[in-house]
């Protein structure tokens, strides 16, 4: 029997500074995940971090490692953090909470911006991962097939993904009380990453007199600008594109600020004091963030833009109720083969050891009997197998009655192994003798 | 003097322009889509009161001179302010501005009826006396156009350094605001100037030169919009001195109003000065 655990924490409870400082890439997943296999042999790891989450979903047995404290350590201990100082940010759930955390997740429900699909990405970028990695099995694997195929069916199926409020438009709109016209306008993007390339999309539209991407691959920078007949630099010029431009979207991958205040400080000057919108898009942050405090500096992050978005949230009441209606049919259905898949095995070994006992007192009786015929021995092999099933039944009856009304029968189960002795001496038992 | 219809004409005029600030400000909460209409239809018909007014009062005087005294000039200050919002609006929409002008248009309605009983202003001996009048009035209009446009930039910055959700669209953007707020300084100035010159021209003429470091020198009126001028010239001062563009070209175009407020009401109790 197995056990589902989630931590993690999001926009919702953990600051962005904290959340950056838990962020990591493919290669930080892949490192994290042997660091866990080190620890935690047995179990099952999915990582996954995006801008604004960065969540651990583990499956093991159900008296196996790692347990919450394990993996709050684990968490605190990989990234250096102060264990102390990461708990009060931290979720846990368990269980059936894990799955259906984990399909709201996939269906954007948990989203910065409800109705976004990127997530359905770097949910399966997450998980294929794992799966090269051999971090995923029997649990995991399934679960998270189920998830994508729940959140791609939520974004397709309701309103959810109708209109939504992406943090590009909201940009957008933050321009426009800004500046009135655009035509004489520079937009410049510091990097070329899918998120920036979206924000960028909306604000070519709003026609800006140049368009500038600024990247370390100054190839990548070509083509990118090549779709909004822009211009490409390398990240040398970029000191110099800050005194001109007007709207800036950071969304590079580097690990600290590109842009920090002291070097912002002589170009606000060179400037002279123009207002300038810089959208950071990136986690960890490519803008210090003291350099909103400077004159004509508009300067917005990750969560910032939440802010906006969760005042949304309210007028798409509606096609949430229905995601959720979705969701939790979704998870029912899950559970139930969940349990099945993890019942079947045990109560399969349950008749199976109580029919090889009563067969063998069955055996020990006949032997006794003077004159056993086949037909005898039959019929005391049906009535022994007819009193283990009729003792068995209201056992196996309350387990699937415990399972439908307590969630997941983990305890149940457990304790049914121990009172019947199906432990794994049981099973090799078994297996020697059907050798 | 002012009769009691006048005055019950003037209260008439107060409640239509006090009216289309009510119907403007429900666009705060609600998308009607007649407002636009009846705010501009109570504006405009307490434009036309008012007019009538000052035509009446004109008649009754048998001047027909603008600015002859507080009731006749604070009239016209609410008029112009309430065509200017008329124009605006029909020809480059800004539908915020509506929330900031038209109280000030009601203050001075209702200005022109406390100060109407009061001792009228001495009849305009000179045109040097009129085009002081003229120039000083038409320059509170422009700084009350600059004020309300300088209070809704503050207002859209604020909502933008909290991380807000983005600021009502009908407050228009820092960009606009500023440019607003620079054409209505810069205009508001250069009469201002021409008002304080004809006002020193004045002076002189009347021989008061040897009372001019004295007796002037005390007078809240004069220092008040000495402390108005020097204001807005901080403000034109902005792009020299790139720190005093945005907000706080903005604070200070509030607290020019202000100022220019108090030499307004100082001008009520002493209009021929110390």
């Amino acid at each position: 029997m197995h056990r589902l655990l989630l931590l993690g924490l999001d926009h919702d409870t953990a600051p962005l500074a904290l959340r950056e400082r838990l962020a990591f890439d493919a290669a930080g997943s892949r490192a994290m995940m042997d660091a866990f296999a080190a620890q935690f042999p047995e179990a099952e790891l999915v990582p996954l971090s995006t801008c604004n989450r960065v969540e651990l979903y583990t499956a093991q047995a159900q008296q196996g490692q790692p347990r919450s404290d394990d993996l709050i350590g684990f968490l605190a201990s990989y990234h250096h953090v102060d264990i102390e100082h990461l708990k009060p940010h931290i979720y846990q759930r368990q269980d059936r909470a894990v799955v259906e955390h984990l399909f709201r997740v996939c269906s954007s429900l948990e989203s910065m911006v409800l109705g976004e699909t990127q997530i359905l990405g770097q949910v399966r970028s997450a998980y294929e991962l794992s799966r090269q990695r051999g971090s995923t099995r029997t649990i995991l694997h399934p679960l998270f097939q189920r998830a994508m195929a729940v959140g791609k069916q939520v974004l397709t199926q309701t309103d959810i993904a109708e209109g939504r409020l992406s943090i590009a438009s909201i940009a957008v709109d933050y321009a426009r009380r800004i500046f009135e016209r655009f035509d004489d306008k520079t937009v410049l993007s510091v990097g070329a990453g899918k998120m920036g390339v979206l924000v960028l999309k909306h604000l070519a539209d709003l026609k800006p007199r140049t368009l500038v991407v600024c990247s370390r691959d100054l190839a990548k920078a070509q083509r990118v600008a090549g779709e909004f007949d822009g211009q490409a630099i390398g990240m040398d010029q970029l000191a110099t594109s800050l005194v001109s431009a007007d709207v800036v979207v950071c969304s590079t991958a580097s690990v600290a600020p590109i842009i920090t205040r002291t070097a912002f400080e002589p170009i606000v000057r060179k400037r002279r004091s123009r207002p300038i919108f810089l959208i950071d898009i990136a986690l960890p942050r490519d803008i210090e963030p003291e350099i909103g405090q400077l004159n004509g500096v508009y300067l917005y992050n990750l969560d910032d833009l939440q802010l906006v978005v969760e005042g949304t949230r309210d007028s798409r009441r509606d096609a949430v109720r229905d995601s959720e209606n979705l969701i939790a049919g979704a998870v029912e259905e899950y559970t139930q083969w969940h349990r099945a898949h993890e019942l079947g095995p045990v109560i399969e070994e349950l008749y199976q050891r109580y029919h090889r006992l009563a067969l063998e007192e069955v055996k020990k009786a006949i032997e006794k009997v003077p004159h056993p015929t086949p037909i005898k021995r039959q019929r005391l092999e049906q009535l022994a197998r007819r009193i283990v099933n009729k003792l068995l039944h209201n056992h196996v009856r309350e387990l699937r009655n415990a399972q439908r009304l307590h969630g997941p029968p983990a305890q149940y189960l457990h304790t049914m192994e121990e009172q019947f002795d199906l432990g794994q001496e049981w099973r090799d038992e078994r297996d020697k003798e059907l050798k | 003097m002012v009769s009691t219809f006048q005055l019950v004409l003037l209260g008439l005029a107060g409640i239509l322009f006090a009216g289309g600030w009510g119907v403007a400000l429900s666009r705060l909460w609600s998308n009607w889509p007649g407002v636009r209409g009846l705010t501009y239809s109570l504006v405009a018909a307490g434009a036309a009161v008012c007019l009538g007014l000052v035509v009446w009062h004109s008649y009754k005087r048998e001047v027909w001179l603008p600015l002859g005294d507080n009731f006749d000039t604070l009239i016209w200050l609410a008029v112009l302010l309430s065509f200017l919002i008329l124009y605006v609006q029909f020809v480059c929409p800004l539908p915020g501005l509506d929330w900031f002008v038209l109280p000030i248009v009601v203050l001075l309605v209702i200005a022109a009826g406390v100060f109407a009983k009061a001792l009228p202003h001495q009849y305009i001996a000179s045109a040097w006396k009129w085009g002081h009048l003229v120039t000083s009035y038409l320059s509170a209009v422009a700084f009350a156009v600059a004020f309300a446009v300088g209070a809704m930039y503050l207002l859209i910055h604020r909502r933008l350094r909290t991380k807000k959700a983005p600021a009502d669209p009908n407050l228009g953007n820092l960009e606009r605001l500023e440019r607003l707020t620079r054409t209505s300084v810069s205009l508001g100035f250069s009469l201002l100037s021409v008002g304080m010159a004809t006002g020193v021209v004045i002076l002189v003429d009347k021989g008061r030169s040897s009372a001019f470091g004295r007796a002037w020198l005390t007078s809240p009126k004069i220092w008040l919009a000495v402390a108005v001028w020097l204001a807005y010239a901080v403000v034109l001062h902005a792009p020299i001195n790139p720190s005093f563009r945005g907000r706080r070209a903005a604070i200070l175009s509030v607290i020019g109003f202000v100022l220019m407020l108090g030499v307004i009401v100082a001008v009520q109790f002493m209009p021929e000065g110390p």
